[in-house]
């Protein structure tokens, strides 16, 4: 039961960080690949507060989101002041480099990783109850991005994926709401490292590596960019599968390598030959529907 | 202790292991300036190089100069089937820089899995022994890798700059680079001169790559570390400036190297990923070398001036 | 009749071309001047200048007295300047009216926190924007499109929108890039008729434009580009008739 329990919540958290991986780079039009840093750093920031400086849980989870969105304002503003290639260049060096910093920083237990983080829920109320609350997140999440993408908001991204220059011509600013995504997006990544640390207890840097930005950016690939339901599919098929190898009684030197095929082989088939995913997106911006309807 | 012997030290070395920093700094910056993509596909490419030369050597055993060989066959067919399988056709199907990038990346990426897969995740070197027998010049330890490495690179460098300033290929990849559409008009064959670019940045890779791993171990995620390195020459050297770019990996070679003074060596390659973001924000534009002025015909005034401007320059 | 737009000395080159030459320009309020030249004359780059898309070498652009040079193309449309571009530019994946509603002055769903937290003041301005949006699609014969999708537009009809987007802002200086490009019939007409309605209103416009008819009967000054320098001013039917210029228009 607890094998269950440990598949679902996984699942759950991947499901958050594909659909807000999807809002920045489905709904923003922004190229990163540093989503697993900051799932990384809120999962850390909220274990070292939580474990060392004694902060209780509840408070130390959004603390950790807080770190990722603020880390993430630092990586985008500089960046994006240059232009949006830039980010994705930036978001390499970011995702690598703040991996090394972690691998080597006493404070995070270095490449060893970070043990005895606090539990939450799971001695007082039941591992049912964390389940629920990391399902629950994920409803709300996809719910709320759902509801950016159609709101006032998606109307202005939609527009500024379109053509940036003549957003511009129309006095909106596109990079603070870049920024703002980005921002949002990987907050949210945040606090889903958040949820991950205090069920688990233990984090290690492997878990945040590149493998995992593949694995992430395939499941928006191939789920569908830009669609509610897209990202959940990807999700879901992406956890699916890795579950399947484990059956295959691989051995962990091959496992590795053979997952990380995997993913980016997926990624490659799906952008060649079918870029729109399983899901396949609108081409026009869904939130006019309503406003037509409403008429 | 900043001794004068160690401060040279740390210079010959660090000119001397920058060699193929500059080509990899060389082949990213030269694919950008001609196609105008960042092609992240070239840690692929070096990782190709690097394996091939590696199994040649070590598994077939055979001599040097036919692994070199292997080698070069194996990294140009790679560079072809990239250029005219991968790049021609996202080329025409006219996807997003996004689009590219990811693509490129992942190719590189999995590529990298391959080689785990094969090759196992401990390092390897091209021959078996990376030990060079080392003279003394004065109090300065020169190993007998250094010379020939420096020798190749610019050798290497030469040629590129004969190549491209006294043969007619190499005009129309400039001719390309400054505005392919006023190229085509001109009767300049696009495609080729982009597998052209894609080939000699191939070449360029692999030699480095055969520099690299006659010299320090490989493994298979190293090519886009390497990489990485040659973006931020390329970045800082300025974009579609391939001279900047083999300047700045100097540089940044020296800076690297000449670190280990003051932090210690597992932190040294965090500096890598320093140098990026340090690049992005403040060097944008690159380090301003005085670039040749395009020759335009009156004809392509009317072509040129009347379009939307670049929104880049706001 | 006051300066609205004050151009001063303007200078710009790209590499050996230069687009601007000591270029001087004022727009005044209720005034449509017109832009002419032939291709190549800098006129489009003009605009770029002014409105910030391009950084000029030297010189200076005022808006009602106020220097724009540090500013942001987009930062300048929020002072009061508007343009249309050569090529329309609309947002394809928006219907005619929400290309309308995302280009007013304020647009407070802009701010990811009035999402999440000020719907009321969301629901508030699209009211207003969207009566004001209805309108000016009305003044232009185009209401029964305003749900339609900007590709299924006749390129006439998208050309009035890209004006109709330009308008949201309530700008004090219009800039028109070629209008009238492709442009005929009942489109034509809805054109003229709101490019002089929107000058009447006070709004300091300036027109580039190809199309001689228009420029002469709309135009109640023309400046003549050529090679990126003002070569000369006057009645659109002084220049009109002058065979120098006419010279260089054609026999360029």
């Amino acid at each position: 039961m607890e094998y269950l329990y440990g598949l679902i919540i996984i699942v759950g958290l991947y499901v958050i960080l594909a659909t807000s991986f999807n809002l920045i780079i489905g709904y923003g039009g922004l190229v990163s690949i540093a989503h697993p840093v900051f799932f990384a750093l809120g999962a850390y920031a909220s274990a070292v507060l939580a474990r060392d400086f004694a902060v209780p849980v509840p408070l130390a989870m959004p603390a950790g989101a807080l770190v990722a969105l603020v880390a993430s304002i630092a990586l985008a503003l500089p960046s994006l002041r240059v232009s949006g290639d830039y980010l994705l260049i930036a978001s390499i060096g970011f995702q690598l480099g703040l991996l090394e910093v972690i691998k080597n920083l006493r404070i995070t237990g270095g490449s060893g990783g970070f043990s005895n983080i606090p539990p939450f829920l799971i001695r007082d109320v039941g591992r049912e109850s964390y389940v629920g609350l990391v399902l629950a997140t994920m409803v709300a999440v996809i719910l709320l991005v759902r509801w950016i993408a159609r709101s006032d908001y998606g109307r202005a991204m939609s527009a500024m994926r379109d053509d940036e220059l003549a957003f511009a011509s129309i006095g909106r600013n596109a990079m603070w709401m870049k920024i703002a995504i980005f921002g949002f997006g990987s907050g949210i990544a945040g606090l889903a490292g958040a949820l991950y640390a205090h069920y688990f207890r233990f984090v290690t840097p492997e878990q945040f590596e590149l493998v995992q930005s593949a694995a992430i950016l395939t499941m928006v690939v191939v789920g569908g960019m830009r669609t509610t339901w897209g990202p959940v599919v990807g999700a879901l098929l992406l956890e699916a599968l890795p579950q399947a190898l484990t059956f295959l009684n691989f051995p962990p030197s091959i496992l590795g390598p053979v997952q990380g095929l995997l993913f980016t082989g997926l990624v490659l088939v799906f952008m060649f030959f079918r870029p729109q995913g399983l899901v396949p997106a609108q081409d026009v911006w869904r939130g006019a529907r309503k406003a037509g309807e409403s008429r | 202790m900043l001794d004068a012997t160690i401060i040279l030290q740390i210079l010959w070395t660090s000119l001397a292991t920058s060699s193929y920093y500059v080509l990899f700094a060389v082949a990213f910056s030269l694919v950008l300036k001609v196609t105008r993509l960042f092609n992240f596909a070239q840690a692929a490419i070096m990782t190709i190089a690097f394996y091939t030369a590696f199994v040649a050597v070590q598994w077939l055993e055979w001599p040097a100069w036919a692994a070199f060989a292997a080698m070069m066959a194996a990294t140009l067919a790679a560079s072809y089937g990239l250029e005219r399988v991968g790049f021609e056709a996202l080329r025409k199907r006219g996807v997003s820089v996004m689009f590219v990038f990811v693509f490129t990346l992942m190719v590189s990426e999995f590529v990298a899995y391959v080689a785990m897969l094969i090759f196992g995740t401990w390092p390897q070197t091209v021959f078996p022994v990376i030990f060079w027998p080392v003279t003394l010049v004065g109090n300065i330890a020169i190993s007998a890798w250094d010379l020939p490495a420096i020798g190749a690179t610019v050798g290497a460098l030469a040629l590129l700059f004969v190549f491209m300033r006294f043969t007619r290929v190499g005009a129309f990849m400039t001719g390309v680079a400054d505005n392919p559409d006023l190229a085509e008009l001109y009767g300049i064959n696009k495609r080729r001169i982009f597998l052209v670019a894609m080939l000699m940045a191939g070449a360029f890779s692999a030699l480095g790559m055969f520099l690299y791993g006659t010299r320090a171990q490989v493994l298979p995620q190293t090519g886009l570390s390497l990489m990485l390195f040659a973006v931020a020459a390329t970045i800082m050297g300025g974009i579609g400036n391939v001279a900047g770019a083999a300047i700045a990996a100097v540089i940044l070679g020296v800076i690297q190297n000449a670190s280990i003074l003051v932090i210690s060596s597992e932190w040294q390659g965090f500096l890598l990923y320093v140098f990026l973001f340090l690049a992005i924000v403040f060097f944008p534009n690159g380090l301003r070398l005085p670039q040749r002025r395009g020759r335009f015909a009156p004809a392509a005034r009317e072509i040129l001036s009347e379009q939307d401007a670049p929104a880049a320059e706001a | 009749m006051a300066s609205v737009l004050e151009v001063r000395g303007l200078n710009k080159s790209f590499g050996g071309i230069v687009v601007a030459r000591n270029v001087d320009l004022t727009l005044h309020s209720g005034r449509v001047v017109g832009l002419i030249g032939p291709n190549g004359a800098g006129k489009t780059s003009l605009f770029n200048l002014i409105s910030g898309v391009v950084k000029p070498d030297t010189g200076t652009v005022l808006l009602d007295g106020m220097p724009l040079d540090r500013l942001k193309f987009h930062q300048r449309i929020h002072r009061g300047l508007s343009r249309t571009w050569q090529h329309v530019r609309l947002f394809p994946s928006l219907p005619v009216i929400d290309n309308l509603l995302i280009a007013t002055h304020d647009y407070p769903g802009e701010r990811l926190l009035n999402v999440l937290f000020g719907r009321g003041r969301l629901k508030a301005h699209d009211r207003i924007a969207r009566a004001k949006a209805t309108d000016i699609l009305a003044a232009m014969g185009l209401a029964k499109v305003a749900d339609a999708l900007v590709s299924d537009l006749p390129y006439g009809q998208q050309k009035l929108v890209g004006v109709a987007r330009a308008l949201m802002g309530e700008a004090k200086c219009l800039l028109l890039d070629e209008p009238m490009a492709g442009v005929e019939g009942a489109s034509y007409a809805a054109m003229q008729r709101v490019v002089r309605e929107v000058a009447d209103r006070g709004v300091a416009v300036c027109v580039v434009e190809h199309n001689v008819a228009f420029v002469r009967d709309l135009c109640d000054e023309g400046v003549f580009m050529f090679a990126g320098a003002i070569m000369a001013r006057g009645s659109v039917a002084e220049l009109v008739r002058d065979p120098q210029l006419t010279e260089l228009y054609f026999g360029h």
